[in-house]
């Protein structure tokens, strides 16, 4: 019963932006309601991992230093695509490459994945089976380990300290 | 002197002018998908300007479901393609 | 008094700013060559500006039902794309459509052909 307490706060949460009016009332609803939609999607949520408040609590400023570089990396990939599809010379070199990633756990490598997709001018396509790569589609694959280092030194940093 | 709204309203459809070409023209299924997925991004903000010109929230909730299918279906497609089964 | 001047001012260039980054995705719809270059530009240009849209929105109306409402789409777009452009790019892949003549190298396509 206590590990439902946090997937149902944050469903109550989801129940209040969805409404459109955000206080106590819409709340507590979406509070009492979420257990009868968790208890038929049980495997989607992972139950297993225990939740701690001190480790939550010590999980902020990574999670605060990830948004930042996040929306950073998002407004240049903009202007990057933007020069790209502006200029009246196509000249791109694109290509799919395997990234190695340090990642360990199904949460981590999901962040890292959707993460590789929203900065400039690099594409998730598929993972390894053993886990240990990326396949990546990148708009500019002139020079490969060049695309790898800035995604291990750039994302991936933030990443481990963030979610693992 | 036109309003913001007119001018965004037919800024966005000029925006669905590009989509419409690539899904009659595109070579592959794929690209249709693609061309059909950003459609539905288009208009969910016509559907965004549209709920704040007229002061209504319903039609915020059609653009929010509107995603949510486009979500749906682009991922069922895929599958498809993919597997060659949906489910 | 002068907030709501800076507000309506910020909210304006948030709302052409956006238009213009939709417009311009679509945009590399047409340009671009091959599919996974297209994925490139809707999945990211088109994304933030539907967001920017979203967020001008928010700040014309504060958080009164509209306002909430929006800032839900624009969030959900954020959370989904990424996951639309990875299924689709996949099932490309595997469906056997190439990659355009100015692509360099493809090490996905050996591992490709293992798989099936």
């Amino acid at each position: 019963m206590k590990r439902y307490i946090p997937y149902a706060v944050i469903l109550g949460l989801v129940w209040c932006f969805v409404h459109g009016t955000i206080n106590l009332n819409n709340f507590v609803l979406g509070f009492i309601f979420a257990p009868f939609i968790m208890i038929p999607f049980k495997p989607l949520y992972n139950f297993e991992h225990d939740f701690s408040v001190k480790r939550g609590i010590k999980k902020i400023p990574p999670l605060a230093r990830y948004s930042f570089v996040l929306i950073t990396e998002i407004i240049k990939a903009n202007i990057v695509l933007a020069k790209i599809v502006l200029k009246p010379k196509m000249d791109i070199k694109p290509g799919i490459i395997a990234v190695p990633i340090r990642t360990k756990t199904e949460l981590g490598t999901t962040v890292i994945a959707n993460t590789i997709t929203l900065t400039p001018g690099t594409l998730t396509i598929d993972i390894s089976d053993d886990r240990s790569f990326l396949y990546v589609h990148t708009i500019d694959a002139s020079d490969p380990d060049a695309v790898a280092r800035s995604i291990r030194d750039g994302l991936e940093k933030y990443v481990l300290e963030a979610f693992e | 002197m036109i309003s913001m709204f007119t001018f965004a309203i037919t800024f966005m459809v000029l925006a669905i002018v590009p989509c419409i070409y690539r899904i009659i023209k595109g070579p592959t299924i794929p690209d249709r998908v693609v061309a059909l997925d950003a459609m539905t991004v288009v208009i969910v903000v016509m559907l965004a300007i549209y709920s704040f010109d007229r002061g209504s929230a319903f039609f915020m909730d059609v653009a929010l479901v509107l995603s949510i299918i486009a979500f749906v279906g682009t991922v069922t497609i895929a599958k498809y393609l993919d597997e060659g089964v949906v489910l | 008094m002068i907030v709501d001047t800076i507000l309506e001012i910020l909210s304006n260039i948030f709302l052409v700013i956006g238009l213009f980054f939709v417009f311009l995705g679509m945009l590399g719809l047409v340009r671009l060559p091959d599919v996974y270059n297209r994925l490139h530009t809707t999945t990211k240009i088109g994304t933030l500006g539907a967001f920017g849209v979203m967020i001008s929105i928010l700040l014309k109306v504060g958080f009164s039902p509209i306002g909430v409402k929006a800032i839900t789409v624009g969030l959900f777009l954020l959370l989904t794309a990424p996951i639309a452009a990875h299924m689709i790019g996949r099932a490309a892949h595997r469906h056997g459509v190439g990659l355009c003549d100015e692509s360099v190298v493809d090490e996905y396509g050996k591992v490709c052909t293992i798989k099936k």
